[in-house]
């Protein structure tokens, strides 16, 4: 098991070798490394983020100018049963279909990786699904497949059940679009494959020399040299979980509905701020967002300490 | 002085300058520059119209900017309106600005903030007062409009606190729609739509769905449409509005309309829960009447010829059930869309000439027929009548034929009221599901619209 | 995972092993039948899962040859009836032709790629390998800006793009891209380069190399990878984004392919659903070819080039 050994050595020199003789200057090459993104921190992100913090103190309707109201949109989400509804449908959704999503793309960029003839049209077929966007196609296939009169229906009359309309029932119009999430796993599958190639061949190499299985190779090296990627994964489809809108608003029609069961917290978000012109509320609502995807990502940074293992 | 005319108030300086804070050399620097409504002169391409000349030029031409929303059709149409507006127009540039309907609010609210509002812009009752009170839009009566040939009540239900906020597009009615073809094969005789009843109604549909058997059903759920609501309160002597803005109905009469429905769901009349709910997600085409399953339905008249098309069958028009039931009749003639001008437009005498070529002038009529729905100027209405094709033919007639039955035009919804769509076609699904009785969906109605509009 | 790298005593490391170019064959050969049938097996089950995700496609493809009114009551793969109309009407339907909105989407595209793979990469070089003061607290920042819903942002961007004068331009759609707005993509760098052994770069160091050097002529080869990912993602997510073009851009003859797509549907009037179809397949194509030439890009990893 020498390669283990080599990468946990590794591991352990990563954390003390740092000469510092050899990042002298480092901070000058960072003002010129960063400095395009620092430039558009300033001057694209910062102001509107900074302005939708102030809007979330108003009573800011798009129309008029916004006059300061205080706390008064914050202290009104806790009265709202509708944003409560919106974030309990929002978490069950992140929690239910970003582990299963992640599961999928990961499962399939193992088989995709190599070995197999044909494997380029095999990842486009399996990447075609999450080419569709936001579509409105999806609002279509996604009744045709799971309505009442349904491709999920036909084939459970085969086995004389009889279904229902999955997509517009409140018990089960969320899980259908966790089914859609999960189904559209290329993008994280694209990062897995992506990562798999980064692994250097000298470890499989050094390990098989050492007679460790294949099994053993991907406990012992794979899935070690891959933590960084699934982090990233888990990092970003939660960050973007959270902000789960275009499926939802194409396939209830912007409704949420039906009776608010596919409500998601961006989509009830952006019918305040539009719909109902409310854009100090939605904004407010968008600073408790980001409290919360905040938190959950430092909560992921601190856990990766103890599982993800990066090779510097 | 330019900067003054793009912030919708003066009050929106600090917090625009907080936008913008990051980015304060850059956009100082741009302040310098012009910063008219048409920076059509700053596109990086070349692929920019030649027409689309800027209007601060030399020789005197004048840019407006005209937005809608709709398909396809609508928009190839509108631009034939535009071509012969300028071609009579000389100096007068319209540049079109359009998307669909859901689109259409997010873009034209954000420009509205960005101080950068349409010069005309189209408008819907739900929107308009909020758009009015806000100061957004201009008086159209103050800006000289010629409006001697739209009908009153028609006229009223553009008027904010007195000021003609917009111009009706044209009217239209919110009735039903029934398929003669399934009543024929159901046995079941067409009804007379002159004296029927909300019973005879629930019977017919019934009858129908008991006919024709599994998948074929009487009438399409209508729940989710505060108008039908609105139509069966005024037979009651009520509204769903009253005139100072308040809910002019009571519980009891929601409670009885969403009864109706229960009780045509519960029979079979009607599909359940989430097949209702599928159906109303998928517009005229997939609507029971557009795919043959059902024989009634309610829609709006100019809704007639895309459900019919869909259908593939001539469908006709009937007068919803109840007028000669209760106290006076309830439907009521509804402004499909307004024209409204932007109070801070800088060319508000060519805007207005604008609207006034779209409502008034009978070749612009000929072209629009009843796209935007039947032409609100009677006059024009009558000139442009015989190139309608037969359907939209048949609704010009249903709404002439109802003229003399209507009472009187519902007032313009209060502010807020654009979130009541939303709430009703929300609680309507928690009556589909039985999550709601009709009870408790009237009084949870009340409550919800009642914290929209404010009071 | 790592329990395992802790858990085994530490042995003898190896030596630099050269590196070969190959990979290891797969199996030690066991018997050629056995892993035919294996292999076959495993395309039959990869074909038929194949068959599912292609559905919505093939769906898509057959409602784009039938005529509008029979989209809803025809939902087969099959169509009863057959027509080309919806492509050459679908084609024409708008003020301009489509190929217009997809030259406008093309420009967009190259000028996001361009701006996402150099300013992306080259923030995340220095999250990755330089140290200077505030790293972490900047990184969190980064974070931190794609948590807020575009919603709450589009508005206040809007005011400021308008003071610039750039309403109606493409330059809110490519400027914050050149200027690494995108920190999903840097993030997604960082990772990459972190996986990429600091002994090499160390040692690049040590003879005298720059940061731009080791950054150009190391770390951007050796994760290829990334930056096949980074340019297939903005193709595609630039290509479909349809909220931020529907914005900022307001003259019809500067609208993209999802602004344009979206102008064939309308929930209150009749909607052309066979246009719809038909010029989303189009507009399918162009992203479909990028990913099928592209995907080969991202498994010219370390892997295969080698660290010499």
């Amino acid at each position: 098991m020498s390669v283990v050994s080599e990468l946990s050595q590794v591991r352990k020199k990563g954390g003390k070798r740092k000469p510092s003789a050899l990042h002298k200057g480092d901070g000058k090459a960072a003002i010129f490394f960063l400095g395009p993104w620092f430039i558009g921190l300033v001057l694209i992100t910062a102001g509107p983020m900074v302005a939708s913090a102030y809007l979330s103190f108003t009573d800011y309707s798009l129309l008029e100018a916004p006059n300061w109201i205080g706390l008064e949109n914050y202290t009104r989400m806790f009265e709202d049963p509708r944003l409560i509804n919106a974030l309990k449908v929002t978490f069950m959704y992140v929690l239910i279909s970003v582990p299963l999503q992640l599961a999928a793309a990961l499962a399939l960029a193992l088989v995709l990786d190599r070995g197999l003839r044909g494997l380029a049209i095999y990842r486009s077929v399996y990447y075609l699904p999450s080419l569709l966007g936001g579509s409105v196609a999806i609002a279509l296939l996604w009744r045709q497949v799971f309505g009442a009169d349904g491709l999920v229906n036909a084939v459970l009359a085969w086995f004389g059940v009889e279904g229902q309309g999955w997509v517009s029932h409140p018990d089960y119009a969320l899980g259908t679009l966790m089914i859609l999430n999960i189904w559209t796993f290329g993008a994280p599958m694209i990062i897995f494959l992506a990562g798999l190639r980064q692994i250097p061949q000298m470890y499989y190499e050094a390990a098989s020399i050492d007679g460790a299985s294949k099994w053993r190779q991907f406990r012992s090296v794979t899935i070690p040299l891959l933590t960084p990627i699934i982090f990233f994964n888990l990092v970003l489809q939660l960050i973007n979980a959270f902000q789960t809108f275009t499926q939802a608003y194409v396939v209830s029609g912007g409704t949420g509905g039906p009776a608010d069961s596919t409500m998601f917290y961006t989509l009830y978000l952006y019918q305040k701020g539009f719909a109902s012109l409310d854009m100090g509320y939605a904004s407010a609502m968008a600073w408790l967002l980001l409290a919360i995807v905040a938190g959950m990502t430092a909560v992921n940074f601190l856990v990766s300490k103890y599982w993800v293992f990066y090779n510097d | 002085m330019t900067s003054s005319i793009r912030f919708a108030g003066r009050a929106g300086l600090a917090w625009r300058t907080s936008a913008v804070l990051g980015a304060g050399v850059l956009a100082l620097a741009a302040c310098n520059g012009d910063s008219g409504a048409a920076p059509a002169d700053d596109e990086p391409t070349s692929e920019g119209s030649s027409s689309a000349a800027a209007d601060n030029g030399d020789t005197g031409n004048v840019e407006i900017r005209f937005s809608w929303w709709g398909s396809d059709d609508r928009h190839t149409l509108t631009q034939e309106v535009i071509d012969l507006f300028e071609e009579k127009n000389p100096g007068i540039t319209v540049v079109p600005d359009y998307t669909d309907w859901g689109g259409y609010w997010d873009k034209l609210a954000t420009t509205v903030a960005g101080g950068d509002t349409p010069d005309v812009m189209t408008q819907e009752e739900r929107y308009l007062t909020d758009y009015a009170n806000r100061g957004v839009v201009a008086d159209l009566a103050e800006l000289g409009l010629d409006t001697s040939m739209v009908d009153e009540s028609v006229l009223t239900s553009g008027t904010i606190d007195g000021k003609l906020a917009g111009v009706a597009t044209g009217i239209n009615a919110y009735t039903i729609v029934a398929d003669p073809q399934m009543f024929e094969d159901a046995g079941v005789e067409m009804p007379d739509d002159e004296t029927w009843t909300w019973d005879d109604f629930k019977q017919i549909s019934q009858e129908i769905s008991d006919a024709l058997g599994d998948g074929m059903y009487g009438v399409q759920d209508y729940g989710g449409n505060e108008a039908g609501f609105n139509i069966y309160a005024r037979q009651h002597g009520e509204s769903l509005y009253a005139e100072d803005g308040t809910l002019g109905y009571s519980d009891a009469t929601l409670e009885s309309w969403w009864q109706d429905l229960v009780d045509l769901r519960e029979s079979g009349a009607m599909p359940d829960g989430s097949r209702s709910v599928e159906i109303a997600e998928g517009g005229p085409e997939q609507s029971l009447l557009g795919t043959n399953s059902g024989a009634m339905g309610f829609w709006w008249t100019n809704q007639l010829s895309a459900i019919s098309s869909a259908a593939g069958r001539d469908l006709v028009l009937l007068r919803p059930p109840g007028e000669s039931e209760f106290d006076r009749t309830g439907l009521y003639y509804k402004p499909a869309m307004f024209y409204s001008v932007s109070a801070t437009t800088e060319h508000p005498e060519e805007s207005a000439k604008f609207v006034d070529f779209l409502i008034n002038d009978p070749e612009a009529g000929a072209l629009i027929l009843s796209d935007r729905g039947l032409n609100a100027n009677t006059e024009v209405r009558e000139s442009v009548s015989a190139q309608l094709d037969p359907l939209e033919q048949q609704a010009a007639e249903f709404l002439a034929d109802v003229a003399d039955e209507i009472v009187d035009g519902p007032p313009a919804p209060p502010n807020g009221a654009a979130d009541v769509p939303e709430i009703t076609g929300r609680i309507n699904e928690q009556v589909l599901f039985d999550t709601l009785s009709a009870a408790d969906a009237a009084a949870q109605f009340t409550s919800e619209a009642n914290a929209a509009i404010g009071q | 995972m790592t329990d395992t790298v802790r858990d085994h005593a530490p042995s003898p490391t190896p030596t630099v092993v050269e590196l070969s170019e190959r990979y290891p064959e797969p199996e030690a050969k066991p018997s050629y039948w056995r892993s035919r049938t294996r292999s076959i097996l495993k395309h039959v089950a990869l074909i038929a899962f194949g068959l599912v995700m292609l559905y919505p496609l093939l769906w898509m493809v057959a409602s784009s040859f039938k005529p509008d009114a029979l989209i809803f009551r025809d939902t087969g793969l099959i169509p009863t009836e057959f027509t080309w109309s919806n492509y050459s009407d679908g084609w024409n339907a708008l003020l301009h032709p489509f190929s217009h909105y997809l030259i406008n989407s093309s420009i967009i595209v190259f000028g996001s790629l361009v701006g996402n793979l150099v300013s992306c990469s080259m923030a995340a070089y220095a999250f990755a390998r330089l140290e200077f003061r505030g790293r972490n607290l900047w990184f969190a920042i980064m974070l931190m800006s794609i948590m807020l819903p575009i919603h709450v942002i589009i508005v206040p961007q809007y005011i400021l793009f308008s003071e610039l004068n750039w309403i109606n331009t493409f330059l809110p759609l490519i400027v914050p891209k050149l200027l690494a707005t995108d920190a999903f993509f840097i993030f997604l760098m960082v990772q990459f380069f972190r996986g990429i052994p600091r002994e090499l770069d160390e040692a690049a160091r040590l003879d005298g190399c720059g940061h731009f050097r080791i950054y150009f002529r190391i770390m951007l080869p050796l994760s290829l990878p990334a930056l096949a990912t980074t340019a297939i993602f903005t193709f595609i997510w630039t290509w479909n984004d349809f909220f931020s073009q529907l914005i900022f851009l307001t003259r019809p003859d500067m609208y993209t392919v999802p602004v344009a797509l979206r102008t064939f549907i309308d929930a209150t009037s009749e909607s052309s659903w066979g246009s719809l179809f038909a010029m989303s397949i189009v507009s399918l194509i162009p992203i479909f070819l990028v990913f099928l030439f592209g995907q080969k890009y991202l498994v010219k990893g370390i892997a295969t080039t080698g660290i010499k």
